[in-house]
């Protein structure tokens, strides 16, 4: 039924990394946050929930990249791929005003042009041109060329409201040229240029502050130089000394200055920030071309301006042991070593304070404290939004969104409650696992009861029946439970996971989810409900990091707890770090982790199992060396028996090399053999093995006349998909190359001509399947490689690389398929006897499980009787979508990256969690769910008749018997 | 065959040597001309009836029609399974090769009957005891019944009822043991 269908279907929406945040302060109702994100999303959310009001993405990389995100009333601007198109956005239903193609050329800034106190257009700076565009259609004003741009950098243009732009260039250490246009025509009017030998770039070190003044920060002479746009007679900038002001400046300095410009049809305010180290800011007034101090805040993390109305206020987050000092003189008549112990306690909990200043005067705005309480595993603040609004006795309210290095956006309200918050790291998931719950404490119980030793019969029984009276009591509490909860209305049950709740089912359908972002946080979902139960912070990681997630203990080891792995390695220094956690509470495990001095290369988990029952991970360096972890005397022993058969494999795209080694038992590795596919014609794309958790049921295929073709199934076999280097579309092809990882033996080899990328592809039981764009007929196509041993098998106990004499037969087919295709994975289930389905994720966002019958190279072209026995579809190049594969319905998946297939403890099902921008999380029945009984199943019926015919042969019996005797008796 | 006024008289005649006295019997003992066994225990003293000739009445001519029908039933017996297979032959291939519930009711019948058969074969073979060519007719019906259980068999051959191919044992294959540990990937 629909409510259960909707229950299974999980999805979460994410944007990513906020880079452009806009309030909407055209009216005071409004709970618009427009956001433009480094993912290239435009979108607004809903400021009192959290909640998307609409999104828009935009193609990935450079080409859909946002550039700059500016609001004006109703509408906002969004320049777009490094200045190609220029849209307006009506923001209340996302609606496309106009857009606008503009010429190429590198984008450097863009800014509204007002007239007489009106926004009329905007302008576009360019490389080595500047257009100017109506704000209302989005039709080119003029577009003219700027002087001299090969030599000049230009980078800002301003208006001051008053019918001018003036845009701005340096020449690198030399000097700045400011040339004035003629808003109607794109006349240059005035054009001079200003010695700044100092200066490298406007944009890093310059603000326009007041009535057009230009203001530059110089880290060098440790001064402030200004410069006034409109003099005319005034042809060197005016330094000020920081000095002279009183600031003290520490070495190193990296000056960051921050202005505000309330009204872009007004002047920018003649106050501005002066960033002097990472937690030290002070609030600075330019009055008549002087420089005054007006507040000095040290430390200070996070600074931003906002406005309302008439009013602009500065918001300063500071950490909050500040405060508690502060509260520490202000009462003086307590023990002096408690409140050291809360100026210490404060530190700890690394909260900090938001508070509200006038812009103006510096003065601090009563009543407008914030407390921000950071997540002890979360990261640091990083760029800080204000949202101001006038109450109703005219005094500054606000709310504050925080977004923190682990990318998590936090809206919070007076006095520091968090309205809501968005992890939005999760709009980047790497990688995942999903990890079995572990049983629940009375379950536990009982298993740690045949797990211990026996010590004597009366202490077994006690303890016999203490479990069984603490199930008793756990039953007890489960009954009066849904009692209590079937008394009250449906709709305030509310199903809360928390640690507590949180027990694997009977059908091992609910899982926990842990997920690796690209930002270096993990999270721990519940696959039901969506939650993420815990989130830890990994601090220091690269951008550019490599992520391996590994199971190393599951949780049927009670009670060892599970643990999980990650292998983390940095790509510039190579260098890898292994961080072992409790995949179900996201605790750090204290076991201590192999010091890495050395660039790992790959790693290995073995079947093997240390005495506590984790399994051996393998990591090798890159002088081939080989460091165990754990590395237990167990650990070594059982490597030095087993080292003999244990085989690795390396792949070096860049030098199209396979190499594969064996262990020795020094934990040193020889080479063995090495496959060199030259880089000149071709280059790898990608090496898939088989999933270690796949099961294979049945070892053959059954054909027409119920004799077997056996499967091909080599555990070792890797698939490899190269690509030509040539791209001409009749000489490019796509290579696939199936390699015993063991021996190196070459399987087989195919080549798809004009073939090219994409390429996807999924290696499973004895088939491959892989997708590539065909480029003479300018089509997707699937095609698939089957491995068959033959009518019978080699050898039917042990399989082993060494010892196959016969090469497989090898079959292949190939299928148009009608949609482009961004990712592939296979269904995956517990024994592996249900059928399998391929899932596809589609650019649309759509997901379809497409049967694997349908990729069958045995379909046959005439339909016999012994295929039709064999139930074989007969072949025909056109692959269908039909509607119901669709697993998603409507609930699209925007840019699907991934798709995660686990086992579940039904045969029929399948869990599916497709990530991407976003999260969505289903089961799919590949063979529907043959065993389980279907929703409508009528018990009561079937019940009841059981019973009445039970009773009516318990009675029938009893009449004969008297019957029989009265008969006798007659 | 005996008829019921004699057999009365036969009892009366009992009757009068026990307890009950009656006034008057008449015993015409007819009864016993019939049943040899019986006249040959009471010979003696018996007082022969009117008509009554002491020599046996040359009856072999019937004796002789009464061992032809014996053995013609005990082969009528034994060949009873054979001539069940042309009309088994016929159900057979009016039932088909498709599993459904009536062919495979056909079968079990058809498969049933010759089991049961075969189980009570000493019965059977007590009932031909009395033939002369007992053994022969004994194999008879053994082999007409083991071929209708082979018919049976065949049928369930061609239904694709037993497990003669080597898909039927598939499933019992256990996957393979391996014997090297492999693993690997890109370099990170």
């Amino acid at each position: 039924n629909s409510t259960e269908a909707n229950s299974l279907l999980l999805r979460q929406q994410f944007v990513g990394k906020v880079q452009f945040a806009l309030f909407d302060t055209h009216s005071q109702a409004s709970k618009k946050l427009l956001v433009a994100t480094e993912k290239n999303i435009f979108a607004s959310l809903n400021s009192r929930t959290g909640d998307l009001f609409w999104r828009h993405v935009d193609k990935t990389g450079p080409d859909g990249h946002i550039n700059t995100l500016m609001m004006h009333g109703q509408d906002a601007v969004v320049v777009v791929g490094n200045g190609r198109l220029l849209r307006s956005w009506e923001t209340t239903v996302g609606g496309l005003n106009w857009e606008t193609v503009l010429d190429t050329g590198s984008f450097q800034s863009a800014a509204y042009i007002g007239v007489q106190d009106v926004v009329r257009y905007v302008a576009v700076l360019k490389k080595s041109a500047i257009s100017l565009h109506y704000l209302s259609s989005g039709h080119q004003k003029w577009v003219e060329n700027l002087p001299e741009s090969d030599t000049v950098q230009y980078q800002t243009v301003y208006s001051g409201g008053n019918g001018q732009v003036f845009v701005l260039g340096v020449v690198p250490n030399s000097h700045i040229v400011i040339v004035e246009y003629n808003i109607e025509d794109g006349e240059i009017m005035k054009q001079k240029s200003v010695a700044a030998p100092w200066l490298s770039s406007l944009q890093s070190s310059c603000v326009m502050v007041g009535s057009g003044v230009l203001l530059c920060a110089d880290p060098t002479t440790k001064s402030l130089y200004t410069f006034p746009l409109q003099s005319a007679d005034q042809t060197t900038m005016t330094p000020i000394l920081l000095e002279s002001l009183g600031v003290e400046v520490a070495a190193g300095f990296q000056p960051v200055l921050i202005s505000t410009q309330p009204h872009p049809a007004r002047p920018p305010l003649s106050e501005f920030f002066l960033q002097l180290g990472p937690d030290y800011h002070i609030l600075l007034q330019l009055k008549d071309g002087l420089v005054s101090t007006l507040r000095d805040f040290n430390p200070s993390y996070l600074v931003a301006f906002a406005t309302t109305g008439e009013k602009t206020v500065a918001a300063v987050m500071s950490p909050k042991n500040e405060t508690v000092s502060i509260l520490f003189i202000l009462s003086n008549s307590d023990p002096f070593h408690l409140h050291t112990y809360s100026v210490i306690r404060a530190n700890g909990s690394n909260a900090s304070v938001i508070n509200l200043y006038s812009a103006d005067t510096g003065r601090r705005l009563l009543d407008t404290t914030i407390i921000y309480s950071m997540d002890p595993n979360g990261g640091k603040p990083a760029k800080l939004y204000i949202h101001t609004f006038l109450k109703k006795d005219d005094s500054v309210g606000y709310r504050v969104l925080v977004q923190t290095e682990d990318l998590v956006l936090t809206f919070l309200q007076q006095p520091g409650r968090v309205v809501w918050s968005r992890e939005e790291a999760l709009a980047d998931v790497v990688t995942m696992e999903m990890v079995d719950l572990p049983l629940t404490g009375t379950q536990a119980e009982l298993e740690g009861e045949f797990g211990k030793k026996a010590d004597g019969l009366l202490p077994m029984v006690l303890k016999r029946l203490s479990s069984q009276f603490i199930l008793l009591q756990a039953w007890m509490s489960h009954l009066w439970k849904l009692f209590y909860d079937a008394r009250k209305p449906r709709s305030h049950v509310k199903n809360e996971v928390t640690f507590e709740t949180l027990s694997r089912d009977e059908f091992n359908l609910q899982k926990m989810m842990v997920m690796v972002t690209a930002s270096g946080k993990l999270f721990g979902i519940d696959s039901k409900s969506g939650t993420v139960l815990w989130k830890q912070y990994l601090e220091n990681i690269q951008p550019n990091s490599v992520f391996k997630l590994m199971v190393q203990r599951t949780t049927a080891h009670f009670p060892h707890p599970p643990q999980c792995t990650l292998l983390v390695k940095d790509k510039d220094t190579g260098l890898g770090s292994l961080y072992v956690f409790n995949p179900i509470f996201g605790k750090k495990s204290h076991i201590s982790v192999p010091a890495l001095p050395r660039p790992i290369l790959q790693s290995l988990l073995l079947p093997l199992m240390d005495q506590d029952y984790s399994k051996v991970l393998l990591l090798i360096d890159d002088q081939y060396k080989v460091t165990a972890f754990p590395s237990t005397k167990n650990v070594l022993q059982q490597l030095q028996e087993m080292a003999s058969s244990i085989f690795f494999y390396l792949v070096d795209s860049s030098q199209g090399r396979l190499s594969g080694f064996r262990l020795r038992k020094d934990l040193s590795t020889e080479l063995i053999w090495e496959v060199v596919i030259p880089t000149e014609v071709q280059k790898i794309v990608g090496v898939k093995g088989k999933r270690a958790n796949e099961h294979v049921h049945s070892q053959g295929r059954v054909m027409g006349d119920r004799s077997v073709l056996y499967k091909y199934l080599n555990p070792n076999l890797l698939a490899v998909v190269t690509e030509s280097t040539d791209s001409h579309q009749e000489r490019s092809f796509v290579g696939i190359f199936l390699i015993d990882g063991v021996t190196g033996r070459i399987v087989h080899e195919a080549v798809q001509r004009k073939a090219r990328r994409p390429v996807h592809f999924v290696h499973s039981e004895n088939w491959v399947v892989y997708v590539y764009w065909n480029t003479k007929s300018r089509r997707n196509e699937f095609s698939v490689l089957e491995l068959f041993e033959g009518m019978e098998l080699y050898n039917s106990t042990v399989f082993s690389s060494l010892d196959r004499p016969r090469p497989p037969q090898v079959l292949q087919q190939s299928y148009i398929f009608p949609s482009p295709i961004s990712t592939l994975e296979a269904t995956l289930t517990e024994k592996g006897i249900t059928s399998r389905h391929l899932l596809v994720g589609l650019p649309s966002g759509a997901i379809v499980s497409l049967p694997k019958m349908f990729l069958d190279p045995r379909r046959p072209e005439v339909a016999s009787d012994q295929s039709r026995e064999e139930n074989l579809i007969p072949y025909s190049p056109e692959m269908p979508i039909r509607t119901e594969w669709f697993i998603n319905y409507n609930q699209t998946v925007s840019r699907v990256r991934g798709i995660y297939t686990a086992p579940s403890g039904l045969e029929s099902t399948c869990l599916v969690v497709a990530y991407g921008l976003d999260i969505y999380q289903t089961r799919v029945y590949p063979s529907k769910q043959f065993d389980v009984l279907k929703d409508d199943y009528d018990y009561v019926l079937i019940s009841s008749v059981l019973l009445g015919l039970f009773f009516a042969t318990m009675i029938s019996k009893r009449l004969a018997e008297v019957k029989l005797l009265n008969r006798a008796w007659r | 065959m005996s008829s019921p006024g004699g057999q009365g008289g036969a009892l009366s005649t009992r009757g009068a040597a026990g307890p009950r006295r009656m006034k008057w019997a008449l015993e015409l003992s007819l009864g016993n001309t019939r049943g040899r066994g019986d006249r040959q225990s009471k010979d003696g003293d018996v007082m022969y009836p009117v008509g009554y000739s002491d020599k046996p009445v040359p009856d072999t001519s019937v004796q002789e029609t009464d061992r032809n029908l014996v053995e013609k039933r005990c082969w009528d017996i034994a060949l009873g399974p054979l001539k069940q297979i042309p009309m088994n032959l016929f159900i057979m291939y009016m039932s088909g090769n498709t599993i459904s519930i009536f062919p495979i009711m056909m079968v079990c019948m058809m498969a049933w009957r010759p089991i049961q058969a075969l189980m009570s074969i000493s019965a059977t073979f007590k009932l031909l005891e009395s033939s002369s060519q007992q053994w022969l007719q004994g194999f008879v019906y053994l082999i007409g019944n083991l071929l209708g259980s082979a018919l049976a068999v065949y049928k369930c051959q061609s239904m694709g009822l037993l497990p003669t191919h080597s898909s039927d044992w598939l499933a019992f294959i256990e996957p393979p043991q391996r014997l090297e540990i492999m693993g690997g990937g890109m370099m990170l």
